[in-house]
């Protein structure tokens, strides 16, 4: 009996954990990737440190795309799937390297993890986002940690004072955006202590409706936040940012435990842009004839039972791309994943020997 | 009670809000809607057609709003026309300039909006008929409206969507405009001036007779254009980013004015329609504190700018009495229009009537190159010609005296009948 | 006893007879708790969430504060939207007869709430409602805030225009500079000066057709507003009414005058 044959979509922390482990298990694993490394949006954009243990981002990520590179998986990079067709002998999938013809290939299932974006903060007019340079989202000012340079923008001034907002473009029906991303708040509260653990003179405030650090966040994040790193919590959101007097930003808030207006300048402003489905999601579901969910991310066929089954047979899920979810979430759902891609594969090949007998 | 579960939440929204973010979700458009009822006889859009010679802009979610510039009814503001002649001065100015035929009648009222949004003294049936009634006249005339109020704008666009929501409302008002001898009418798309102005900015801009580039301006956006009804203001996303309605700032660029930021640029300017009139305490404090010290302090205005007629008033009326906090700032404010027609040529005192402002222009006007001494005194050998029953000047021809009356002309005729006076 | 039989006000801890008679600082200025009050009070709870727009402007709130923010009216006065929405949102009459008093006024209907508002609520057209409401019953709040509005009711419900030149008096608008009232001294002339005819009048903003202001009072009367205005100012009506009445006689007079039918 030869080996099921697999395919995962994305090589990020979802995609890596299904992949290794499926070829731990001795199938037949093809893993497609757009960008030119494994390691997903993390990588790709230049994430800092990890909560809860404020761990860099390669020590969380490296172990898993060593695992994937030393399991004998085949990784096609800067690739995308340009056809894709199920029958009865199994999944019909094209591959294109950039710039390569197309390889096709034959899959007993297939598993999506295709992940997610930052929500674009140019849609949120009133934060001026685009319009004065020392407004970032979580993007920014994650690469501005990680590679150790925080600066203004503006002027390339060391700020004094920064300010996060919570939930932009999430929970919010003016940008269509129902939905809690579920990360704002400990990756929020995770940079203001990295920006208090490397420049204590830096005052950090942020600005929230609801603190939402799940489980072990609330002690290892939100509590040491403030008992170790004197982040301040300001009850109540940033209606609209200026530009003040000197350059420097103006945040108008309701402080909603003093129930009054507040402005407060400050030097660099992040907003915690909420977690979208990602165009990959969208086009992959697309093409597989995936149905996707209300929110716009791929629809698990039970959300409750079954959470990495998708509406089409044979076609597993796992990560970002049906919602918002931390690393630790996307690597437990990839292995999830994984088991049920390959026992799908398994009963098949079963099923069509006992066909040929 | 009253509080929706979370479906019916979405429901709600999706039919009303849009997300500017995911383009394949439809929404409604309440514009569709109307069209139905068109069809279905429930009421009768007014069109804008080919004579109105419509051109096309982009709003807030990236839908298409036709804005038509030609055989135009002019819907004043009774704010403008009270205490800022020189607003709707310099439009139709600029209107006979571009040789567009309007009509400017008794036979209009205004919004009533000011009154409700000051005392709540109306109700949605008295709204929606007294903006269907106005529609009617632009209808019965083959004209369009052209709204000049920004409160107008903002609340017949609340009417049309209350007309086309709300069948109670519909039926009734149906039947006062039957009891009139008119029918229920809305127009195809609710326009501001500053729209058509916005449209025309590059022949106005071509018309520039002076250099604006040292002029720093500082816009104040009214509330009921942009905070009303979001989806319907115009966005340009090579004006600000696109980030902020382009009217008027798409214009001021074009004739080279430099367009300044400043820390309150969201904030309404302290009108509060009731507040304006008898509590001025607040009216004056907001707008000195919360605008015009920013807008002097921060950002240098020499003049700020905006496109309705409470803002005017609110901005430039205010400033004097903060002398008496040390605050003696005497910013001009104007209207995009009016200093559109300042730096065009017209007369400032006979066509942007500059004298009923409060905090002076001249000022600005000497920044601006012009020697408006000489202007000043022909105004004066003007007034003193209109004592002594001189002859008066005028942008079209006065309307005779049956129409103190009765609304007369009721047929497509009445536009040729007009004979505007052209240029000069 | 009567208390009870008030089912809505169950929940309402029950009253001493000697507190109903308390003046209430939560009332402003109301005399007492008594009957009266809590029956206008669920009166206009009634009204309010039978309004139709009362379940299309409330939806929610997640309390951010957002309304508050951009809201110019909280910058000057004890008042904020979101504070507004909390009351609309109460279930409770007697907080919203409160809020009917004194708060609802507060707001300038600028409308920024409802441009921030991320649940989608129509802050702005709630307060509109509400002050309505408080137009409709006659509260005393309504009457005292339009007290000096008197003069701009009579101008807009017979002329159809809010404003006109000649309100610009010396004595009511001294804080807005000796320049802007030195102009009454020579209004006429000035006005004349304008190039646009029909604005070329002091009572009014516009001069509006005789035939234009019947009909926007014959709107005014069909749709109920002069019995609104009646609830809080039955002597304006009076005034209005006989106005109109003697433009009918002067309309009558002229359709012959001129022919028409």
């Amino acid at each position: 009996m030869s080996s099921p044959r697999i395919l995962v979509v994305g090589g990020g922390p979802a995609g890596l954990s299904a992949a290794c482990d499926l070829a731990e298990a001795g199938a037949n694993v093809v893993l497609v990737e757009e960008e030119g490394f494994l390691g997903g949006t993390p990588k790709k954009l230049h994430y800092s440190l990890i909560a809860p243990d404020l761990k860099p981002v390669q020590e969380v990520l490296d172990p898993l795309v060593r695992r994937v590179e030393q399991s004998g998986v085949e990784v096609m990079l800067n690739s995308e799937v340009a056809s894709f067709k199920g029958s009865g002998d199994g999944f019909h999938v094209e591959v294109r390297r950039k710039g390569g013809p197309l390889e096709s290939h034959v899959f007993d299932s297939v598993i999506a993890a295709t992940g997610f974006a930052h929500w674009d903060p140019h849609k949120k007019y009133e934060y001026g986002y685009g319009v004065y340079p020392d407004v970032l989202d979580f993007k920014d000012f994650e690469r501005m940690l990680s590679e150790d340079n925080l600066r203004r923008p503006s002027n390339g001034e060391t700020p004094k004072r920064i300010a996060w907002l919570l939930c932009v473009g999430s929970r919010d029906k003016q940008v269509g955006k129902f939905y809690c991303c579920r990360m704002g708040c400990v990756v929020s509260i995770k940079q203001a202590m990295e920006v208090r653990q490397k420049h204590p003179e830096i005052d950090t405030y942020v600005y929230y409706m609801d603190i939402r650090t799940y489980g072990f966040w609330e002690d290892k994040v939100y509590w040491r936040s403030m008992e170790e790193f004197n982040v301040k919590f300001v009850r109540g959101r940033i209606g609209s940012i200026n530009r003040g007097e000197d350059g420097r930003l103006v945040a108008m808030a309701e402080d909603t435990i003093l129930q009054r207006p507040t402005e407060v300048p400050f030097d660099m402003l992040v907003l915690a842009t909420g977690m979208e489905a990602s165009r990959g999601t969208v086009e992959f579901a697309k093409l597989a004839g995936l149905e996707l969910e209300e929110h716009g991310f791929i629809k698990p066929l039970q959300s409750d039972s079954l959470p990495v089954h998708t509406t089409v047979e044979g076609i597993f899920v796992a990560g970002t791309a049906t919602g918002p979810k931390a690393i630790p979430d996307s690597v437990s759902e990839g292995s999830a994943a994984a088991m049920k891609a390959l026992n799908f594969a398994r009963r098949k090949a079963v099923a069509e020997r006992q066909q040929t007998r | 009670m009253g509080i929706l579960s979370a479906d019916q939440i979405r429901e709600v929204v999706r039919a009303r809000a849009e997300n500017r973010s995911v383009s394949d979700k439809k929404v409604s458009d309440v514009r569709e809607e109307m069209w139905t009822l068109h069809d279905r006889g429930e009421l009768i859009v007014i069109p804008i057609t080919p004579e109105n010679k419509p051109v096309e802009v982009e709003t807030l979610f990236g839908w298409k709003k036709k804005v038509p510039t030609d055989k135009l009814w002019h819907h004043k503001s009774c704010g403008q026309c009270g205490n800022i002649p020189g607003y709707p001065a310099s439009l139709l100015w600029f209107m006979n300039q571009f040789k567009t035929t309007y009509l400017n009648e008794p036979h209009q009222t205004s919004c009533t909006a000011w009154n409700y949004h000051g005392s709540g003294t109306s109700n949605p049936v008295a709204l929606a008929a007294v903006a269907v009634r106005n529609w009617y006249r632009a209808y019965e005339t083959g004209t369009y409206p052209l709204i000049h109020c920004g409160t107008s704008y903002g609340d017949y666009k609340e009417m049309r969507k209350v007309l086309v929501e709300n069948k109670e409302v519909r039926d009734k008002v149906r039947e006062i405009m039957h009891h009139m001898g008119k029918e229920l009418v809305i127009p195809e798309e609710i326009v501001h001036y500053s729209e058509w102005v916005h449209v025309k900015r590059d022949e106005i801009a071509s018309m520039v007779k002076y250099d604006l580039k040292d002029v720093v301006a500082t816009v104040h956006e009214p509330c009921h254009y942009y905070k009303m009804v979001p989806e319907d203001a115009i966005y340009d996303s090579s004006v600000l980013g696109g980030q902020r309605p382009a009217p008027p700032t798409a214009l001021l660029q074009k004739m080279g004015v430099s367009v300044a930021d400043y820390s309150t640029w969201y904030d309404c300017c302290g009108f509060g329609f009731r507040h304006i009139l008898t509590e001025r305490e607040f009216t004056r404090s907001f707008a000195t504190l919360r605008k015009i010290k920013p807008m002097v302090e921060e950002a240098h205005a020499d003049v700020a700018i905006t496109t309705d007629t409470g803002c005017v008033t609110t901005l430039d009326k205010s400033q004097w009495v903060g002398k008496v906090h040390g605050m003696d700032f005497l910013v001009p404010v104007l209207a995009e229009v009016q200093l559109a027609a300042l730096a065009a040529g017209a007369h400032p005192y006979k066509i942007v009537q500059v004298h009923w402002h409060t905090s002076p222009v001249e000022k600005l006007m000497e920044k601006m190159g012009i020697d408006y001494q000489s202007y000043r005194k022909d105004f004066t050998e003007y007034l003193n010609q209109i004592k002594s029953g001189g002859k008066i000047e005028y942008l079209y021809d006065p309307h005779s005296e049956i129409e103190k009356y009765f609304a007369v002309n009721k047929g497509q005729v009445i536009v040729e009948e007009q004979a505007l006076k052209r240029g000069e | 006893m009567v208390v009870e039989a008030l089912s809505v006000l169950r929940n309402l801890p029950a009253r001493k007879k000697e507190e109903q008679a308390e003046p209430s600082i939560l009332l402003g200025g109301s005399r007492d708790l008594g009957l009266d009050t809590l029956k206008l009070a669920q009166d206009i709870y009634d009204q309010f969430t039978a309004d139709p727009r009362y379940k299309e402007y409330v939806l929610g709130c997640l309390n951010c504060g957002e309304c508050t923010t951009g809201c110019p009216a909280a910058r000057f006065y004890d008042f904020s939207p979101r504070e507004m929405l909390q009351v609309a949102m109460s279930n409770d009459p007697l907080v919203l007869l409160n809020a009917m008093h004194e708060k609802i006024w507060a707001c300038c209907q600028c409308y920024t709430c409802n441009m921030r508002c991320r649940f989608g609520n129509d802050i702005a057209g709630i307060i509109s409602v509400m002050r309505e409401l408080a137009v409709k019953n006659g509260l005393d709040s309504a009457k005292e805030v339009l007290r000096p509005y008197t003069r701009i009711l009579l101008k807009v419900m017979t002329g159809g225009t809010q404003v006109s030149p000649d309100m610009i008096q010396p004595d009511f608008f001294v804080d807005w500079g000796p320049d802007a009232v030195s102009k009454a001294s020579d209004l006429k002339t000035l006005r004349k000066a304008i190039p646009i005819d029909v604005l070329q009048v002091t009572d009014s903003a516009w001069e509006v057709s005789m035939q234009t202001s019947l009909e926007l009072f014959q709107i005014y009367q069909e749709s109920g507003v002069i019995d609104i205005v009646r609830a809080v100012d039955p002597d304006l009506v009076e005034m209005i009414t006989d106005i109109v009445d003697e433009w009918r006689e002067e309309f009558e007079e002229m359709k012959e005058k001129y022919g028409v039918r």
